[in-house]
């Protein structure tokens, strides 16, 4: 037990420092942000026009909006990059394990994404004429906590791929290209043919992102929502081993720097 | 006549060294085929719930699909790799290296490398427009191909002052990184301008003329030329760049170098 409050006063440490780190760049957060909110602008633009009068995409689109700055991932900058330039090796020595300083700078990061493109949201909210029901963004937190943890761990699995190539920047923006087709956020997994609409429903990506913006858009039925909370948790507990499995296999790869 | 053959030398060294990392070249193919598929099965999706978009039909659509890769392709194969983090250059006075060269600075600074396998973009925009062309059922008449021409080469001068425009930025104000804004903004260029609302199509036309790299050059070859359009195309064209001379002059005087 003290050694769990123990790790959460240093991962505290390492988000308050992260977040201090990011004050001296205001203004790349800013780009950072409109560049994430890209997809789903359009995304609410396009199916706004593919389906006029309907109140729920919009609802849909502006809920993803904020699941998507809330969940960003930038794992392949802030480790694959330490394990190229060797700046692993202080990590390494630390007497604590070496997430928790991907893990504290991804919280942080996260935070200023919401703080910065909060203005967005609500901009976004107001142009679109969105209303939102209390009790599906109740529903919807705890969905966003599972997917946001989620996200982590698919981008840091995704990133530990540095110890082996050098295209770990390039797997990552492959991953993120899935979670874009997948996730929910090129169309919303309900609307997905009905032949491929279980497969979107049962593969992570729409655990990632699309889930909590579906239960918020008031979009999915009681059964549906429990369904989407199983696969949420199965794929934690999937993607937890597989992390573990490879950070232990990676860093007997690693040879410091010039292997 | 000179940065012509300066630009040929420059090319053929850039694919020497990217053929260089084999693995990296594999990569990268892979990468703009999963882009493209994705960007196709996007238009599928929402084809499904919908016949037009826009006033787009599906063909329509993925034509101009095909276009916007072919300009993106152009745009990361010349111009990104030359002016992403321009404003480094400026703020540690690596700039000095350039203006001691006898080719004009603009030229270097955007033109002066360059990543060819990025054109693997360009070829497969095309097979994307044969696509579109192909669910159109349509052939496209010679006018509509030449005024397809004559406004992408309209759309790319626009590209290549707007993003030098942007990183000039930096003489005046080296700490705003603009290079991942732009990257953003590029890719409202993917659906027709129609699709958007109205203070945002307004501004996607004339403010930020993401109108020209894809939604213009694709209805040329649908529909056949607007000769209208063309001179405007070709006129804003012709004033971006007198634009982005004027303002990378002007932002010269303002260099510098590091030790300022």
């Amino acid at each position: 037990m003290r050694d769990v409050i123990q790790l959460l006063h240093v991962l505290g440490i390492g988000i308050w420092r992260t977040f201090l780190e990011w004050l001296a760049w205001r203004a790349f957060l800013f780009t950072m942000v409109i560049n994430q909110a890209v997809t789903p602008l359009m995304g609410l633009a396009v199916w706004s026009v593919a389906l006029p009068g309907s109140t729920r995409i919009s609802t849909y689109y502006v809920a993803l909006l904020a699941v998507q700055l809330m969940t960003v991932s930038y794992e392949h900058h802030t480790f694959s990059n330490g394990i190229y330039a060797g700046a692993l090796n202080h990590d390494l020595l630390r007497p604590q394990p070496v997430v928790m300083g991907p893990l504290g700078a991804n919280i942080a990061l996260r935070i200023w994404h919401l703080l910065v493109g909060l203005p967005l949201i609500i901009i976004a909210a107001i142009v679109s004429g969105v209303s939102f029901d209390l009790r599906a963004i109740l529903l919807a937190i705890p969905s966003l906590v599972l997917a946001a943890v989620l996200r982590f761990l698919f981008t840091y699995l995704l990133a530990l791929s540095a110890f082996w190539t050098e295209q770990a920047h390039g797997v990552v923006g492959f991953g993120e290209t899935l979670i874009f087709l997948l996730g929910g956020s090129a169309a919303p997994v309900t609307l997905f043919p009905t032949s491929i609409r279980p497969l979107g429903e049962s593969l992570p990506f729409q655990s990632m992102l699309g889930f909590p913006a579906a239960i918020a858009g008031s979009s999915l039925s009681a059964m549906e929502i429990l369904a989407g909370y199983g696969w949420q948790m199965l794929w934690i507990a999937v993607f937890v081993l597989l992390v573990v499995f490879v950070w232990r296999s990676g860093v007997r790869r690693y040879t410091a720097i010039g292997g | 006549m000179k940065l012509f053959r300066l630009f040929g030398a420059i090319f053929s060294l850039s694919l020497r060294r990217e053929l260089a990392f084999r693995a990296h070249l594999v990569f990268q193919g892979l990468m703009t085929i999963v882009g493209v598929i994705s960007g196709l099965a996007v238009l599928g999706i929402i084809y499904t719930q919908t016949h037009t978009l826009g006033g787009w039909s599906l063909g329509e659509a993925i034509t101009l699909l095909g276009t916007f890769q072919v300009v993106s392709g152009i745009l990361s194969t010349f111009i990104e790799p030359n002016v992403m983090w321009f404003s480094d250059q400026v703020k540690d006075g690596k700039l000095d290296h350039v203006l001691i060269q006898p080719v004009p600075s603009i030229f270097l600074v955007s033109l002066g490398t360059c990543a060819p396998l990025a054109l693997s973009q360009v070829v497969v925009g095309v097979v994307v427009m044969v696509l579109g062309l192909r669910e159109l059922g349509t052939l496209p008449t010679l006018w509509g191909v030449s005024g397809w021409l004559l406004l992408l080469v309209a759309g790319i001068a626009i590209t290549w002052a707007s993003r030098v425009l942007l990183a000039s930025l930096a003489f005046w104000a080296p700490y705003i990184t603009p290079d991942v804004l732009y990257g953003a903004l590029w890719q409202f260029g993917r659906y027709p301008v129609s699709t958007y609302r109205q203070p945002i199509r307004f501004v996607l036309t004339y403010v930020l003329p993401v109108a020209f790299i894809a939604t213009f050059p694709a209805r040329a070859l649908i529909h056949g030329a607007d000769p209208l359009l063309l001179v405007i195309g070709l006129a804003v064209g012709l004033i971006a760049i007198a634009i982005v001379l004027l303002v990378w002059n002007a932002g010269l005087r303002c260099y510098t170098s590091a030790t300022s």
